[in-house]
């Protein structure tokens, strides 16, 4: 038989048409409305290029410079492990996923208690994400509330290194503990130059809706352009908040404050890696909660993912595996499910966010584990049917049907091939029901639990050398 | 007195061409301007804040029936009599030094605001310094802070001792919220007043005051 390609299943939620609107709706914001520039070189950069400069700090940006830096920017980057490893190439629309940033609260693993979280969480959520199969990255998922909160990002920093291998996202209050941020990574990577060449972080900063850049946050952005540290720079174009309510507005307007961004961070190092996209979710209109498991979120992301086909090129930044539930209950699940699975589809990038709970307020270690079984149940269904010869089993079907009282199960192409043809779960149920009373009659969150604690418990990382240890306590202690 | 019903509808859906004609209409009507707010207007608004505690009435129609309700004091404003109290106080509201998060500030300052308080916001970003000097130039009842990031809520402190230093702590009441911030906290750094979101910033508001 001629060979037959597999079909990736996509969702598409956008057309050629429709993309080259919201695009065209984003380049006249940023040439007839501009952006408001805080910071003063990024300003001046921008006035020598030719843009107006007016009202002080907003400036105008032409559709000239948007365009010659969607040309520049790499369309596809890999981010490494900390050991030099490829690990997430960003490319053809691969998706990883990891967990999310500063959350206030976590749900005490022992107790089941929500309570404000410490740096030993952090240290818990690195650790279980190194143990995690289909968690690609990892990100703080906590705000410790006992460390200096003058140097919160730094501590946060180091508490991941020294608890995962996998590659990270990362936050920075300013250009002060980015400086060190970086300094730290360079030391795990054995120098500046070679965590350039292998970057295995990325920056989260962001821009603030409507169309506004403060200093600190650009103060970033060319930190990272300059040393070559991948960087995201969603801001928070919610629609009905900080965006309009319909999701086209928001979109344009999310996207002109990313290619803002982009014209700054290309102008300062053309090639230097960008993840593209706002965060566009919605500002609900009963709770005026910024929602972490609302389909448009899901919906936006896709429809970027589609102006990332049809136009960008460049690898999107997304959401998933999050919910607005306090406990991790039906509704988790649901909202974590709809958001993986879509994103899924959509291809796109870099997803974060798996494991919050509370509108991004909570974090929870069993939301983590339980997300991890989710994405390995899309990624089985987003790997579409094989249709080959193998997988068409004619052969099987004939020696079957030929054998009186033979069925599949006892098959050769059932033994050889039953292990890719299948997905199996390890967390969601299917045992018959006197298996599963015998084994305490467990829910999903119990079984997430017993497996979060288990990972804790006997994962082991392998662990960084004394003398890179040494080198980032010395970074810090300075 | 007139029926102020045609009036409370158009406020309540948001109206504000009706809701400007049926104030005209009670003005024509040579009604006094303090009955038409106190048993026109408030009504109306207290039926709405209503409404959206129970979660039928969605944050943007809270906003319009707000702004219905200003339009419709301006029109009045003019026939107040002498002494006649159209605010409930004033509360100067910003998000503290370092932090950018505004929405939640704004949301609160609306609601405040539509409740009948008059709003001084200094914005984002705003220093004790610069907290202290909108108080002295501005003489408010409440100073409002916002805060949402665990790296800047000492600033709530730095600014409630810069107030002391000032010697204008006891001449008005400190209000604190956003996600991070708790009542504990508020405790602990002597704030008079915490509230978790904008419905219960105006009820916390009125009780600072002592109003209803
Ligand atoms: C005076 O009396 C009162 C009384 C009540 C008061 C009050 C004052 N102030 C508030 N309230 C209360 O009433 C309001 C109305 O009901 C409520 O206000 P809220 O603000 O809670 O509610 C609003 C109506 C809607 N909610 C919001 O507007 C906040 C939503 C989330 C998603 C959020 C947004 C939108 C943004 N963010 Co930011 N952001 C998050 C938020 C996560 C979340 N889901 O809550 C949060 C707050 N952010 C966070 C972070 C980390 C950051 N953010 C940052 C930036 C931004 C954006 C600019 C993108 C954007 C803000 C846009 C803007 N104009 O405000 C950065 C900091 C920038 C800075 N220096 O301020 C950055 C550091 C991220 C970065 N990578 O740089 C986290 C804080 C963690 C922490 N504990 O410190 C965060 C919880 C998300 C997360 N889980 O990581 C109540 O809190």
């Amino acid at each position: 038989m001629k060979e037959v390609q597999t079909f990736r299943p996509r969702l598409k939620v956008l057309g050629k048409q429709q993309v080259d609107a919201i695009h065209a709706s984003a380049l006249e914001i940023l040439a007839t409305m501009g952006v408001k520039m805080e910071h003063p070189g990024a300003l001046a950069m921008l006035k020598n290029a030719g843009c107006e400069v007016f009202n002080e700090d907003w400036v105008k940006i032409p559709a000239e410079l948007v365009e010659a830096a969607i040309k520049t920017a790499p369309k596809k980057f890999t981010l490494y492990d900390q050991n030099g490893n490829p690990a997430m190439p960003l490319e053809d629309g691969n998706s990883f996923y990891g967990t999310g940033s500063d959350t206030n609260f976590t749900i005490d693993v022992e107790t089941g208690e929500r309570r404000p979280t410490v740096i030993a969480d952090v240290a818990n959520f690195a650790k279980l994400v190194d143990g995690l199969d289909n968690i690609s990255f990892n990100m703080s998922m906590a705000n410790a509330q006992d460390v200096p909160v003058k140097d919160i990002y730094i501590h946060a920093f180091v508490a991941m290194v020294k608890n995962t291998n996998k590659p990270m996202v990362f936050i920075a209050d300013s250009g002060r503990d980015i400086a060190v941020i970086h300094q730290i990574a360079s030391a795990i990577a054995g120098g500046e130059e070679k965590f350039r060449a292998k970057p295995f972080m990325l920056n989260y900063s962001e821009a603030i809706s409507p169309l506004r850049f403060p200093e600190t946050i650009v103060d970033k952005l060319i930190f990272c352009a300059q040393k070559g540290i991948p960087l995201c720079l969603p801001s928070g174009s919610n629609a009905g908040g900080g965006a309009p309510v319909t999701l086209a507005g928001a979109m344009a307007m999310g996207i002109a404050e990313n290619l803002a961004g982009l014209v700054i961070h290309q102008m300062t190092n053309k090639g230097a890696p960008f993840l593209f996209g706002p965060n566009v979710s919605v500002l609900d209109m009963k709770s005026a909660v910024v929602s972490y498991g609302c389909p448009e979120w899901s919906l936006s992301q896709a429809a970027l993912a589609d102006m990332r086909d049809e136009l960008y090129g460049i690898p999107t930044w997304a959401y998933a595996g999050a919910s607005d539930s306090k406990v991790m209950d039906a509704q988790a699940g649901a909202e974590a499910a709809f958001s993986i699975y879509s994103a899924m589809l959509a291809h796109a990038n870099v997803i974060h966010d798996m494991g919050y709970l509370e509108y991004g307020s909570t974090s929870c270690l069993e939301m983590v584990t339980m997300a991890n079984e989710l994405v390995a149940m899309s990624r089985f269904f987003a790997g579409g049917i094989p249709v080959n010869d193998g997988t068409l089993a004619l052969d099987a079907l004939k020696r079957v049907s030929g054998t009186p009282g033979s069925m599949f199960l006892m098959d050769d192409h059932t033994f050889e091939h039953f292990m890719e043809a299948q997905f199996t779960p390890k967390l969601l149920d299917r045992s018959r029901y006197d298996a599963w009373e015998g084994a305490g009659s467990q829910d999903m969150y119990k079984r997430c639990n017993v497996e979060a604690k288990r990972i804790l418990d006997e994962h082991e990382m392998e662990p960084k050398s004394k003398e890179v240890l040494e080198q980032i306590d010395n970074i810090v202690s300075k | 007195m007139s029926d102020y019903k045609a009036l409370q509808e158009a406020v309540l859906k948001g109206d504000i061409k009706t809701a400007l004609e049926q104030t005209q209409k009670a003005i024509d009507a040579k009604d006094v301007a303090r009955d038409v707010l106190d048993n026109g207007l408030i009504p109306a608004m207290d039926e709405m804040g209503d409404r959206f505690a129970k979660g039928v009435a969605f944050v943007p129609q809270m906003l319009r029936a707000a702004k219905t309700m200003q339009e419709c004091v301006k029109l009045l404003q003019p026939l107040f009599a002498e002494g006649d109290i159209t605010s409930k106080g004033k509360v100067l509201i910003g998000t503290v030094k370092g932090d950018l998060h505004d929405i939640g500030k704004n949301l609160v300052a609306m609601m405040l605001e539509g409740a009948g308080f008059t709003i001084v916001d200094i914005g984002v970003d705003v220093s004790p310094d610069k907290f202290v000097e909108k108080v002295k130039e501005t003489n408010p009842d409440i100073v409002g802070m916002s805060a949402l990031l665990s790296t800047t809520m000492p600033a709530m402190p730095e600014t409630i001792e810069a107030l002391k230093t000032a010697g204008l702590r006891d001449n008005i009441k400190i209000m604190i919220g956003g996600a991070p911030v708790t009542e504990k906290y508020a405790t602990q750094i002597e704030a008079d007043s915490y509230a978790s979101d904008a419905g219960s910033a105006v009820a916390k508001a009125k009780e600072l005051l002592g109003i209803s």
